[in-house]
């Protein structure tokens, strides 16, 4: 579908027709596009009666399109706010950067699967939450994201495995390092997955393999489910006593549940899994062509927060654990 | 718009309604009780450090609670690279010594090199009182075995600089004493607060 303004759409066809994807969901698509063909099928005029909330939504797009000067060239707005929102991605690759530099083994082997890692599951999420969000807001403006994310969730996914390659302790040289056991195993499986969506993720690709793009990128959804099996095989369910030697969950601040990556990550996929059901796009759909936006804003809202709650959780570890990488003094808690 | 069409359009959300509703209210129950778990953090926090034998009161300054296992897993992440790198350094300069200075005198700048890591790493670990002073003295007498070999690496011939060796093993002894005594301290939750 050619990038119109979403007002004009707005105005001009069925309600419906708004949240269709673009085919291969267009070049700003990372993952495949939200919606079944069931679901974005045309349907008469008259069945949209909510008409002036397409409007009021596609305000923010239009908005967003608007270009301002700014050192003798034209901005959109769009563009800023996508840099300002796709910038904090680099952050775990530039928390690296030190360890990197001075090819600090202790700091990449300690702390790159915290760093990198957690880089990756977060840049997975952020990935996978754009699909949501749009479906929620029906606003488009911020779906470049979603192909911004998913790279740079590749990026730090093939950092930590050859920072693993390279310098974990287990037998069995750089294979043995990258799939001894079976929860590296599906990390590994989850990296040479990631690959052919990182080459594949741009225009021309998406041109040359036509339809099989879109199925080639539902990749991510076994490279999400990987990673549950990951996390599962790494820290098991419940959540460990104490000690600094039996995986996350450390007590010193009292809240070991919080701390549980597998618990982060089941908060957080809550949310994701199911705004893309397409029973439950269907129905988030039909109340906003009943103008009853508010009823989705209502009902998604626990979600929403339970999403914020691990994900806080997931950038708490992120965030002290890189600041410990990038000053070069790998916490190994 | 049919009947039929208008039935169809709200079964066929309906699902969708439920599985959301259905969703959303276990979410809200997990947010839930979430807050209430978070509510108990103080006392958890307090059967944590006890548990753990840490008083914060005894920990480094700008750290809450630090226990021995950390503490001795810090100071491991620093040692066991650093022996790791020295043992080939070394390897390398008992390969030379006899028969190759240039090399020999490499290998040495290269231990050298090592050491002043391993005091720089172990400096910037946050110990409490009484292993600090263990460390600071384990960094001292690792700096005058760093000197020394600084010195042997600038000898002129091999015999010359197989003279240094003696002196550099009194020196490596020191440094296995501090050692010593800082993995005891580490071992000691009295000593690690």
């Amino acid at each position: 579908m050619a990038r119109t303004p979403v007002g004009r759409r707005a105005r001009e066809g069925p309600a419906a027709d708004y949240y269709q994807p673009a085919p291969y969901d267009g070049p700003a698509g990372y993952e495949p596009g939200p919606y079944p063909d069931v679901a974005v099928a045309p349907r008469p005029v008259e069945d949209a009666p909510g008409q002036p909330l397409k409007a009021d939504k596609s305000r923010v797009d239009e908005w967003m399109e608007v270009t301002f000067k700014f050192g003798g060239s034209k901005i959109k707005r769009k563009a800023v706010a996508l840099v300002i929102l796709g910038a904090p991605a680099l952050i775990p690759l530039f928390l690296m950067v030190p360890a990197f530099l001075t090819v600090n083994q202790n700091t990449i082997s300690v702390s790159v699967d915290d760093t990198l890692g957690t880089g990756a599951e977060i840049c997975l999420f952020l990935c996978l939450l754009v699909t949501p969000m749009s479906t929620i807001t029906g606003q488009r403006w911020f779906l470049p994201l979603r192909r911004w994310y998913g790279i740079m969730m590749a990026c730090c996914a093939i950092g930590d495995a050859t920072a693993a390659g390279i310098t974990d302790n287990f037998a069995g040289g750089v294979f043995g390092r990258l799939a001894g056991h079976v929860f590296e195993l599906m990390g590994f499986m989850m990296v040479m997955l990631v690959i052919p969506l990182l080459l594949t993720g741009n225009p021309w690709a998406q041109r040359k393999l036509g339809k099989y793009w879109k199925r080639l990128h539902r990749l991510i959804y076994v490279i999400w489910a990987l990673l549950f099996a990951h996390l599962i095989l790494l820290e098991g369910i419940g959540f460990q006593p104490g000690g600094t030697d039996d995986g996350s969950g450390f007590p010193g601040d009292g809240d070991p549940v919080f701390h549980q990556r597998l618990y982060q990550f089941g908060a957080c996929s809550l949310f994701l899994l199911t705004l893309r059901l397409p029973p439950v796009k269907r129905w988030i759909v039909a109340r906003q062509k009943e103008g009853r936006n508010w009823l989705v804003y209502v009902t998604v809202a626990p979600l929403f927060v339970l999403f914020v709650f691990g994900f806080t959780f997931i950038l708490n570890e992120e965030f002290f654990k890189g600041i410990d990488s990038f000053t070069e003094h790998p916490s190994s808690e | 718009m049919s009947e039929t069409y208008a039935r169809g359009g709200r079964e066929s959300t309906g699902a969708g309604g439920f599985i959301l509703v259905v969703a959303s209210l276990l979410a809200a129950l997990l947010v839930l009780a979430g807050l209430i778990y978070a509510a108990g953090t103080p006392a958890r926090h307090r059967a944590a450090l006890a548990e753990a034998g840490c008083e914060p009161s005894l920990s480094p300054a700008g750290v809450q609670c630090t226990t021995a296992q950390m503490l001795t897993k810090r100071y491991l992440a620093v040692v066991v690279p650093a022996r790791q790198q020295l043992a080939a350094d070394i390897a390398a300069y008992r390969t030379n010594q006899r028969r190759d200075l240039a090399a020999a005198q490499t290998a040495l700048m290269a231990e050298v090199t090592s050491e002043h890591a391993f005091d720089t790493s172990l400096a910037h670990i946050t110990l409490p009182p009484a292993i600090a002073a263990i460390a600071r003295a384990l960094i001292r007498a690792n700096e005058a075995r760093a000197t020394l070999t600084a010195k042997q690496a600038g000898s002129t011939s091999l015999t010359q600089l197989r003279s240094f060796d003696r002196r550099v093993d009194v020196a490596s002894a020191a440094v296995q004493k501090e050692m010593k005594l800082i993995r005891a301290a580490l071992e000691s939750p009295a000593h690690a607060g």
